[in-house]
């Protein structure tokens, strides 16, 4: 009767055994999985007209939007067949995980700038051919598809942070839109001068703060990591951008804790006077205060100190190492990336172009709204394409909000942030 | 005897063929997971390794050490701690409350305060975290509208370091205590009414029933109540997750989600060893509970 128990202790015991046996093997010498086709752009897109089936994936409105785009491609290649399932930005890292551990991949996926490193470490993406022109895309927007010296994707579309202020409020306190850091502090005081409770918002707390605070890092004059791939994050960089962050909420004229939901609807309500934010969010303004309300705020670059600097996301489109085709995956991108095709995205999504030259067309030029994001795309950086950045994130949101709450001070806070960095380490070996 | 053995064997046989797809299902989908976690947590897995699991370091105790040492791993254990201590207390002590309210027959319209006391427990985490945000909300909340009729200037609830626990705490007995009150209530139907007759002759009031017979009588009901509440309270995760992200400055950062934390940056050996060090934490409680309130003989 007592047999039960002690079979599966054995089998347990013998998986056990086994396990420590296998890893007694430990890592293999070359640690990364990174090493597929890691001669570099070894790999070409062939002439000719696309065949055969290419399978993407794509997240959230893209994935909707897609197949309109994929239309006019399958109307140039007549043999292909593009199949596009949109993918949930939710569940989108996991599904991609999973697909490329099992190996059960698309031919083309969209990835997230600061999602790129991460599928490269597990093997998933093969490198960029040759025929690509780097030069083409801004150069913000092309170093989020390089890990560690490798490019692995092209920029699809971009996105890139700006102040959106009260233009009604400023104009009553006779305020210009702010250009260095001086000027963005008495631009928000006066805009409280004018009324509004608060002069503008910074995110306080919470994910993504880190990338809220890094423009002014950056126009501070500090680079999270310097060439050969070490962190440089405790300097007098760090400190001056810390302690001009954290003035705004110290002096009164940024919300002390930020509570995101309801930053859009106090800037309806003059009751805050600017915030920073991207692309998407006139969109966001329009439908929650009518058409008419845009006429009431304007859109201007962030400050510069020593250096101008914001953020710059998006995606890039990727093909995956497994695809089964892709030669004509490769042939889609460059479709997609082809300057006239990204004018025609723009026009059915909204999502703004990578290629620098798609933004002399009339349809990006002329308009106001979206011309103000040339140039501070051509500046804009986005965070280092390095498997552990999230981790690395997260811990500089949890040291901002401790400067922020006035629990730490801005050099003790420049250390943390190098520390943390440091142990954690950029997972590239 | 050699008839008789050779019986036993082949009976053994069938059962073990009954038992079969039992077995390898649970070997398969529970036993294996289970074991290559526990492998996951001595090694140094991380995300990367998905496509070769098994050419990983094999680092002892090493994970064990950091997680203990790591002072965000402390403020979660800590914060766990807090929550448990007083959110399990809290939702035991409510839920018997009402639930001999309503088995009293004092109350009118039962069913109806049945309904409402047991929705919150099948209602989704995400309409509720809309509906809190609401109530908490600091400037035209309900709760702090209310606090403003009295003269209170109440404090922005989820994002005041001291505040934001307690609110936690309050949504989560909210959320849980309808379902320990049907429980409870089915403890108390099933205690016999002539008990309290025989005990109203000896001129027994009802605290002193509640005391001697109630409570006693509900012993292995309270057990089980208080063993899956702790349970699922060390687990806390949702109400951080949905209302506050850990935050403010970590105050409600639970160890569930520093692991769901660190299972997403891809520090898969980390995080499974600060899952055992949770399942070691949760074994502790429940042997507790088991000393403190199983039946006396």
């Amino acid at each position: 009767m007592n047999r039960t128990p002690r079979l599966v202790a054995a089998a347990t015991a013998s998986t056990l055994t086994l396990a420590l046996a296998l890893t007694g093997c430990g890592r293999s010498d070359e640690a990364g999985t990174t090493a597929e086709g890691s001669g570099g752009s070894t790999n070409s897109i062939p002439d000719g007209p696309a065949t055969g089936t290419i399978e993407v994936w794509a997240m959230g409105t893209e994935g909707e939007l897609l197949p309109e785009l994929a239309e006019q491609f399958e109307a140039d290649n007549p043999d292909v067949t593009v199949n596009v399932t949109p993918v949930p930005w939710e569940s989108s890292t996991e599904k991609i995980n999973t697909a490329i551990a099992t190996g059960e991949v698309p031919d083309v996926m969209q990835v997230g700038t600061t999602l790129v490193s991460g599928f490269v470490e597990l093997g998933g993406l093969a490198p960029t051919p040759q025929e690509i022109d780097s030069a083409a895309f801004f150069p913000g927007a092309w170093d989020t598809t390089v890990v560690d010296g490798t490019s692995y994707g092209v920029p699809w579309y971009v996105e890139t942070r700006v102040l959106y202020y009260r233009k009604d409020l400023a104009d009553k306190e006779g305020l210009a839109a702010p250009k260095t850091w001086a000027d963005l502090t008495a631009f928000a005081a006066g805009l409280q001068d004018a009324g509004a409770e608060h002069g503008i918002a910074l995110q306080t707390r919470g994910n993504s703060t880190a990338l809220m605070y890094l423009p002014f890092y950056w126009q501070a004059g500090g680079e999270i990591m310097d060439a050969a791939g070490d962190f440089t994050l405790d300097n007098d960089a760090q400190v001056k951008a810390l302690e001009y962050y954290s003035s705004f909420m110290r002096d009164g004229l940024a919300p002390p804790v930020l509570v995101e939901d309801e930053k859009v609807q106090n800037f309806i309500d003059a009751d805050l006077g600017s915030f920073v934010s991207g692309p998407w969010e006139r969109a966001n303004l329009l439908t929650t205060a009518g058409d008419d309300f845009a006429d009431k705020f304007g859109v201007a670059p962030l400050p510069e100190d020593e250096a101008t600097g914001s953020f710059i996301g998006g995606s890039n489109l990727a093909v995956l190492a497994d695809a089964e085709n892709p030669d004509a995956a490769w042939k889609f991108v460059q479709f997609t990336t082809d300057p006239a095709t990204q004018v025609d995205w723009f026009g059915i999504s909204s999502d703004l172009p990578a290629v620098q030259t798609s933004w002399d067309d009339p349809a990006l030029a002329d308009d106001e709204a979206v011309a103000v994001y040339q140039d501070v795309l051509e500046t804009a950086r986005s965070t280092p394409a390095i498997p552990t950045w999230a981790e690395i994130e997260h811990e500089l949101d949890l040291v901002i909000e401790q400067v922020i709450a006035g629990d730490l001070s801005p050099e003790d806070a420049a250390k943390q942030m190098q520390d943390a960095a440091t142990s954690i380490g950029t997972g590239l070996d | 005897m050699r008839r008789s053995s050779a019986r036993r064997r082949r009976t053994g046989l069938t059962a073990w063929g009954f038992a079969l797809p039992f077995t390898a299902l649970f070997a398969v989908f529970m036993l294996l997971p289970v074991v290559s976690s526990l492998y996951m947590a001595f090694t140094d897995m991380r995300g990367a390794d998905l496509r070769t699991t098994w050419a990983v370091n094999f680092v002892g105790f090493d994970n064990f050490v950091e997680v203990l040492a790591d002072p965000k791993f402390q403020q979660a254990a800590g914060n766990t701690i807090y929550f448990v201590g007083v959110a399990m207390p809290l939702t035991l002590g409510i839920a018997l409350l009402l639930a001999v309210l309503l088995n009293s027959g004092l109350v009118w319209f039962r069913s109806v305060f049945r309904v409402g006391f047991y929705a919150p427990v099948v209602t989704s985490i995400v309409a509720v975290a809309v509906v809190w945000r609401f109530l908490l909300q600091p400037d035209f909340g309900l709760v702090n509208s209310a606090l403003g009729v009295v003269g209170i200037d109440g404090p922005r609830w989820l994002t005041d370091e001291a505040w934001a626990m307690p609110s936690l705490i309050v949504m989560a007995t909210w959320r849980n205590v309808g379902y320990l009150m049907v429980i409870l209530l089915a403890g108390l139907q099933g205690i016999p009414r002539d008990v309290y007759e025989a005990s109203a002759i000896d001129g027994a009031g009802p605290v002193r029933q509640f005391r001697s017979i109630t409570v006693p009588l509900l012993r292995p009901t309270l057990l089980f109540c208080a063993v899956i509440t702790g349970i699922g309270y060390l687990q806390f995760f949702e109400e951080p997750f949905v209302m506050t992200q850990g935050g403010p400055l970590g105050a409600t950062n639970s160890v569930a989600y520093e692991i769901f934390n660190q299972f997403g940056f891809g520090n898969y050996g980390l995080s499974a060893a600060m899952s055992y060090v949770l399942f070691v934490a949760i074994v502790i409680l429940s042997y507790l509970q088991f000393r403190l309130l199983r039946t006396e003989k």
